[in-house]
């Protein structure tokens, strides 16, 4: 075939504009309606309550896709989910304490079945070491692994619950019997599931059932569930504990393990990658969504500076981790980012040793023995480490809000924390760091009369190894405590934690993590006996407050607690907090109503709030 | 022959034993798999620590415990393989199986690349000893070889990630950057080419010229944002390419090769609307697959229509440039795929991307945006990698075909009056392959385990990012999983690197006769 | 473009006499030291490079207080790793900390400064830090260097020189070296390294980094001791440890210089590469590797705490990268000079009129 140029010209015109049209049409989206959120740790599963799957990542996903009766807030505190349930103390008896949660009517499922106390009761199930033994499901304590394999096991609640939960009449409300009054009894309410997906997924089913035959399945729970029917139970027990446990999510995944109540349930999931998660249309198990955000996707990143260059360049919408000054810094040169400094978990303290504790040779070095001596030498090291300088230079950098802690069972923010500081003994060790070294070196001078900076007591520290930051900080502590007549001797190790009791150290600094706000949380720390009492504290006066904080009591009685134990920590110079962990949120400035939390399900506990 | 074989694969089965449990000894006193549970203040710790000695048999010592893995890995021969389960309660096996895949891509692109640019540098750093080219290939190369790869990958981030994408929003390059970077440009073609001071300054007053107005031409019709090379561009490098392919396959007074190649370029830029309209309307690897084979049988076809008698080198030099001509057109529709693809949600005008393996927000069946996407995430890891192996193929090219060109053969050979392009490709080139093959293999299973960093900072969920968490986490299970196979995979390299060498070069005998 | 050197004379009628003929005209009468010593020094690279690296390691040695047991030898700078001043905020670019006071502009400033490569989070003086670091990384690297190059050197020449049983067992332990992978390894090792600190992670990967040099020294003995003046010293009635290490190990020296030096300029990577996963060198020890990784995200903002760690590392293995290529072709028999352009392009001519 011969073609004129002319003809030629024509077809390649039409060709390239035919083109063109065809690959000009993809439609560009209006305006943003997805959220990109960083995580650092892959999905690795959809159920997060077994002790091999009980990751952030995973808890995360199942807080947007169900929720439950309360929920930790940025400020740390319990608030409860009104929209979904209620909860109360119905009877306070010292041998007889009952609590009760009900559900508000016409909450229902994502496909639609309507919630009711029996998807209570399988909590029971996850949380009860008797129950599962009764209901031949395995001792959780024993060489096999039970059949619902929980880590809930063990625990306060299944310490002091008594029998089983009681259903109300109408299945709306469950009650729960304990064997006396438990602190915090908030925190051990029933968790919510979707048990009849749970038993249509045991009998094999590939498919959503209808709203009758889903009620169905529930009663055969139900009914499982009180004649303790061991062969059922197990095999719901196998759904539970292995069923979850993938991560690729798409068009063929069985629907039946989808199925929430939360804001926003997994339409997709990429292996180690990513996991999406679109707007729930039946939701009303919470605050009402905002509208504006249909899709919020995880995105698994590990390393700190890539994701911070991620976000940088557009790929993430919301940042967190724990940043490097630099990156922070880096960060904060970004116009289109929104940068909060942040606090972790875990608070820094450094520790004296009182004792030697169990197990460990004796201990004779300076700081030995309650009162007098040990104690002055004890206040008097902890006055020469220079908290204000740490947290200036280390922290500052990455959260500008930081403060020095003037305690260690409440942190900057929470309830009380002001009338706790103000008099619980912490005043005793702030001040300029001048006048702090020499309030140190006149109490070391009463024990020591010759000791002075040159020619200082010496110190054995436990510096924890591979970690420059805590290099830095003994660093400074080295440098400055030379001034209060003090030279510490650094023995820097790696494998820290199992060293922390030994005598051979006088002083230790390491971080705990509070993962939640239960009130006696710190009292292991000090109590005689206490699993982390690793510094031989013993003073009987303190273990009866801190005893007293096992029992529910308010706010103020709380604190009224803590401050009396605290002063006693602080004359006695056991232990001192310096900084909370920074951590950094940063998310694109379009982004609106994000507010970074501590606590698991961190940054996303009121994804309802967000929009753009 | 085969009891050789037998016999190393059964050595190869003890030495791995013994690694193994080396390795796993080493790994169980190396670390507490409960230190962290031991300072919970979790309400129930004491009950994670019995599940979790339980699960991953804490109490059974670290010696005994190895048989009790062995025993897993033993099932192999009984079609029954078990390598345990990690500690977050996922198979080791389905571990390994997700991150195989995800390293081989990264690697294999890389490598590859890595190998032919290597091998194209050395060669000519060879031919040109001792030239500017040579000096600065050298020197490059060491520069290379003195790079931390995480270094690199910090800064190709910020330049070809983030700046390059901020540079894209509002797309303009300052004269001042063309001037530079064509004198770069201009510095590599002349040295290149070497020779006179005259002919050094000729090249450079040409290579920068023509740089030059490219880049004004491409700054001109901001054709970064709607990049393609067009029936025309493609016509007149296809001819180019013929022409160059020519020479170095047959070389140019062959001229029924240089037509055939000719022939086949011509064909190319008359397929482009065809290939453009199956493109659109059936991508699919399976497709360009067929159509590289379509090319294949035209090469023949065409080699046959222009010579009688020795087909062979003509059908190779038609093919050749048939297969790279359609390279062009196929590299021209990924082109015309970067507008839509920078225009979709997900990536949001940033189309170079720091992290990962793919887009996952971005959900379409269109083929070309999806291999885009791909491409994509592969260029800044893939770029590292040949940064850091791009070196030693360089030297290791350079280094074996100067000993080749000593060689008395090669002497013989331009003493009997072969022409130089024979001599070089013909002898010196096929002898200087032998020891890069089984170095190739080498190189190649040393990078499955060695992209560990290039997999952490790229965010690539590969055996890198498994062993470094196996670590991390004191996940034995995961870790004996990782170092097994990687010990398998070298103990296998190296065998195969020995067999294709007792292969390719038949003075080497593996046996004793 | 004279980068690596002069061009030189043409060398007119020598050439003439054919190409061995210069090669032998030139080393008359020279011993192999001799020779050695003239090749090397006429690859200026590699002169260059030996006169940077010794430069660099005068330098960083002297820089610090050295201890060695009782004796202290202080160092000329004049700030410690122990020593905290107090941070530097004034005319620090864009609100940074810290910054450096070296000034190579001669018009303002010009000159060293109290912290010419600024100072790090808490104000210690960061040249003191750098010095530090590559003190820590060349000692790494010289200790794998020598213990890889001793273990590999030993096994490679016993299996060599002896064959057959002793040759079959030695390279099945190098297998077995090699199936033990280095990054995995030394991460478990480095886990607890840290209480060891960088000393023994250098032994530990000399001890596994020789087993690539122990199968080139192998191969070279395996062809050697075929050759006839092997022959000559055993009827010579020479002992065999006399004709492994005097009579063969010299002429396999070259080899085991180059891939020494390889090694080591592979050791300083390896370091950083395992600090930065955190497995190698660990705070408060202070490496080239360490620091390069602990501010690696400082590169937008204090670009000097990345930069300045990264140069040395650079240098270092560059320097030692150039001089084992200059050493491998000044003990490479074969290695003829340079022939020039007009040689070159006599020579083609030759080559035409042949053809």
């Amino acid at each position: 075939m011969k073609l004129t140029r002319g003809a030629k010209f024509a077809l390649a015109v039409a060709a390239s504009s035919a083109l063109a049209v065809s690959l000009l049409t993809p439609a560009q989206a209006a305006g943003r309606s997805t959220v990109v959120v960083h995580e650092t740790n892959s999905l690795t599963s959809f159920n997060a309550n077994t002790p091999g799957t009980n990751l952030v990542t995973n808890s995360v996903v199942g807080y947007l896709s169900g929720s439950g009766f309360n929920y930790y807030n940025d400020k740390k505190n319990l608030v409860a989910n009104k929209v979904f349930g209620s909860y109360k103390v119905v009877k306070n008896g010292a041998d007889d304490f009952r609590t009760e949660w009900t559900v508000a009517p016409g909450r229902v499922w994502s496909d639609g079945t309507p919630i009711t106390g029996v998807d209570l009761l399988l909590s029971h199930v996850l949380s009860s070491n008797a129950y599962s033994k009764a209901a031949g499901l395995g001792d959780p304590d024993g060489d096999a692994v039970p059949a619902f394999d929980s880590n809930g096991y063990g625990g306060t609640y299944s310490d002091n619950i008594v029998g089983e939960p009681t259903l109300s009449a109408d299945k709306m409300s469950v009650t729960l019997r304990f064997k006396k009054r438990i602190a915090n009894w908030d925190l051990y309410g029933p968790g919510v599931n979707a048990v009849h997906t749970m038993v249509l997924l045991a009998e094999g089913k590939k498919a959503l059932g209808s709203v009758a035959e889903n009620n169905a399945a529930r009663d055969r729970f139900l009914t499982a569930f009180n004649t303790k029917n061991t062969a059922t139970l197990k095999s719901i027990g196998k759904v539970w504990s292995e069923g979850y446990n993938f991560t690729e999510v798409n068009a063929s995944t069985n629907p039946l393990f989808l199925v929430g109540n939360g804001g926003f349930l997994v339409e997709s999931a990429v292996t180690k990658s990513s996991v999406t998660l679109k707007v729930n249309p039946k939701y009303n198990s919470g605050p009402a969504l905002s509208g504006a955000i249909d899709t919020i996707i995880f995105k698994f990143i590990s390393d700190g500076t890539a994701a911070s260059q991620a976000l940088a360049n557009g790929e993430l919408d919301i940042y967190q981790g724990q940043a490097t000054a630099d990156a922070v810094a880096a960060l904060k040169k970004l116009t289109n980012i929104i940068l909060v400094g942040g606090t972790g978990v875990a608070y820094e303290h450094w520790d004296t040793r009182v004792n030697a504790s169990p197990g460990q040779p004796d201990y004779n070095g300076i700081f030995k023995g309650h009162g007098g001596k040990g104690a002055d030498l004890r206040k008097a090291f902890l006055l020469a480490i220079p908290r204000e300088e740490i947290v200036e230079k280390l922290i500052r950098p990455i959260n500008a809000n930081a403060v020095v802690l003037g305690s260690t069972f409440s942190v900057p923010g929470q309830e009380g924390y002001d009338r706790l500081t103000a008099t619980n003994g912490s005043g005793f060790y702030t001040g300029s760091q001048d006048a702090l070294n020499a309030k140190a070196l006149r109490l070391v001078k009463k024990h020591y009369p010759n000791a002075s900076p040159s020619n200082p007591l010496k110190v054995n520290v436990l510096v924890p190894g591979n970690n420059t930051r805590r290099a830095a900080e003994f660093a400074l502590a080295k440098a400055n405590a030379i001034k209060a007549g003090f030279d510490l001797v650094g023995d820097v190790k790696a494998d820290w934690p199992g060293r922390i009791g030994n005598s051979e150290y006088d002083a230790v600094f390491f971080a705990y993590v509070a993962n939640s706000v239960a009130q006696a949380g710190s009292n292991a720390n000090f109590i005689i006996g206490g699993g982390n009492n690793r510094m031989g504290v013993a003073l009987p006066n303190l273990d009866t407050i801190l005893n007293k904080l096992q029992f529910p009591l308010d706010n103020r009685q709380v604190t009224s607690l803590i401050i009396q134990a605290e002063r006693i920590i602080h004359a006695e110079g056991i232990t001192l907090g310096v900084f909370q962990f920074p951590a950094v949120t940063a998310y694109n400035k379009d982004l609106k109503n994000v507010k970074p939390a501590p606590l698991t399900p961190t940054l996303v506990w009121n994804y309802w709030e967000w929009s753009y | 022959m085969l009891g050789y074989i037998m016999r190393r694969i059964g050595v190869s089965i003890m030495i791995l034993f013994g690694s193994s449990f080396l390795v796993y000894n080493l790994a169980a006193y190396a670390g507490d798999p409960l230190g962290e549970l031991r300072f919970s203040t979790d309400d129930n710790a004491k009950q994670q620590i019995i599940a979790l000695t339980r699960e991953l048999q804490l109490d059974v010592p670290p010696p005994l415990r190895y048989f009790l893995w062995l025993k897993g890995i033993l099932g192999v021969f009984v079609g029954k393989l078990e390598m345990g389960m990690t500690r977050e309660s996922s198979s080791v096996q389905g571990e390994l199986a997700f991150a195989i895949p995800v390293t081989l891509r990264l690697v294999l692109v890389a490598s590859v690349t890595a190998l032919l640019l290597g091998l194209a540098f050395g060669i000519i750093s060879a031919l040109r000893q001792y030239s500017r080219f040579d000096y600065a290939m050298t020197f490059m190369a060491f520069v290379l070889f003195s790079l931390p790869i995480f270094w690199v990958a910090v800064l190709l981030k910020e330049f070809m990630a983030i700046q390059f994408n901020n540079f894209l929003s509002e797309p303009s390059i300052p004269l001042r950057w063309m001037f530079i970077f064509s004198c770069f440009t201009a510095v590599f073609w002349s040295s290149l080419f070497g020779g006179e001071r005259k002919r050094f300054w000729s090249v450079f007053a040409g290579a920068f010229a023509t740089n030059f107005v490219i880049l004004w031409a491409i700054d001109f019709t901001d054709w970064y944002l709607h990049p393609g090379l067009g029936p025309i561009l493609i016509g007149f490098l296809s001819v180019g390419i013929a022409m160059g392919v020519a020479s170095i396959s047959t070389g140019l007074t062959n001229i029924p090769a240089r037509n055939a190649a000719l022939t086949m370029a011509g064909l190319a830029v008359l397929w482009y609307y065809p290939a453009q309209w199956v493109f659109n309307n059936h991508g699919s690897y399976l497709v360009i697959l067929l159509m590289l084979a379509l090319i294949v049988g035209t090469g023949f076809i065409c080699a046959s229509l222009f010579s009688k008698i020795d087909r062979g080198p003509i059908a190779r030099t038609a093919i050749i440039t048939g297969v790279i001509s359609g390279f062009l057109i196929f590299i021209d529709r990924v082109m015309q795929t970067w507008a839509p693809y920078r225009a979709t949600d997900a990536v949001n005008g940033r189309p170079v991307p720091t992290y990962g393996q793919r887009k996952d927000q971005l959900v379409t069946d269109d083929f070309w945006l999806n291999n885009l996407d791909t491409i994509m995430h592969l260029i800044l890891p893939t770029i590292a990698l040949i940064l850091i192996s791009l070196a030693g193929w360089i030297r290791y090219t350079r280094g074996a075909l100067l000993e080749v060109l000593n060689q008395d053969y090669i002497r013989t050979a331009r003493a009997k009056g072969l022409n130089e392009r024979t001599v070089i490709t013909r002898h010196a080139l096929r002898n200087t392959m032998l020891p890069l093959s089984s170095l190739f293999v080498g190189e190649f299973v040393g990078l499955i385990g060695g992209a560990v960093i290039t997999e952490r900072v790229f965010g690539w969920s590969g055996m890198g990012t498994l062993g470094i968490r196996a670590i991390n986490s004191y996940d034995l299970n995961l870790l004996m999983g990782v170092t097994l196979l990687l010990s398998t995979l070298v103990v296998l390299g190296n065998l195969l690197a020995d067999l294709v060498y007792s292969a390719l070069d038949p003075r080497i005998r593996l046996v004793k006769e | 473009m004279k980068l690596f050197g002069r061009r030189e004379k043409p060398i007119g009628e020598i050439l003439s006499g054919g190409e061995s003929a210069i090669a032998n005209k030139e080393v008359e009468g020279l011993s192999l030291g001799q020779i050695v010593r003239r090749r090397f020094f006429r690859h200026r690279a590699a002169v260059m490079a030996l006169f940077l690296l010794s430069s660099v390691i005068v330098f960083v040695m002297t820089a610090l207080e050295t201890k060695i047991g009782p004796i202290r030898i202080p160092g000329w700078w004049k700030w410690t790793v122990e020593d905290i001043p107090e941070l530097r905020f004034e005319d620090c670019p864009g609100g940074t900390i810290g910054c450096p006071t070296l000034s190579v502009n001669p018009f303002s400033n010009f000159g060293l400064g109290t912290h010419p490569f600024g100072q790090d989070d808490i104000g210690r003086d960061y040249f003191a830090l750098v010095m530090n670091g590559a003190r820590r990384s060349l000692m790494i690297m010289f200790i794998i260097g020598f213990l890889a190059g001793f273990i590999g050197v030993v096994v490679g020449s016993i299996s060599g020189f002896y064959g057959g049983i002793v040759d079959a067992v030695l390279m099945r332990l190098v297998d077995f070296m090699q199936t033990v992978p280095i990054i995995i390894v030394a991460a478990v090792i480095g886990k607890t390294a840290g209480r060891v600190g960088p000393v023994f992670l250098a032994l530990f990967l000399g001890l596994l980094t020789w087993t690539g040099l122990a199968r080139l020294i192998r191969a070279q003995f395996l062809s050697l001791r075929e050759l006839e003046f092997v022959d000559a010293a055993r009827v010579a009635g020479a002992s065999n440890a006399r004709i492994a290490f005097k009579h063969i190990l010299p002429n396999a020296i070259g080899q085991i210089i180059v891939s020494v030096t390889l090694i080591m300029a592979g050791a300083i990577l390896t370091e950083t590469a395992l600090s930065y996963l955190g497995f190698g060198v660990v705070a408060p020890d202070v490496s080239l590797g360490l620091l390069i990784s602990e501010f690696q995200t400082s590169f937008t903002t204090r670009p000097w705490l990345f930069w300045w760690p990264g140069f040395f590392i650079i240098t270092i293995a560059l320097c030692v990268n150039f001089i084992g290529d200059g050493l491998r072709d000044a003990f490479d028999p074969r290695q003829r000079r340079r022939i020039s352009k007009k040689d070159r392009l006599k020579a083609k001519i030759e080559v035409k009129a042949g053809a």
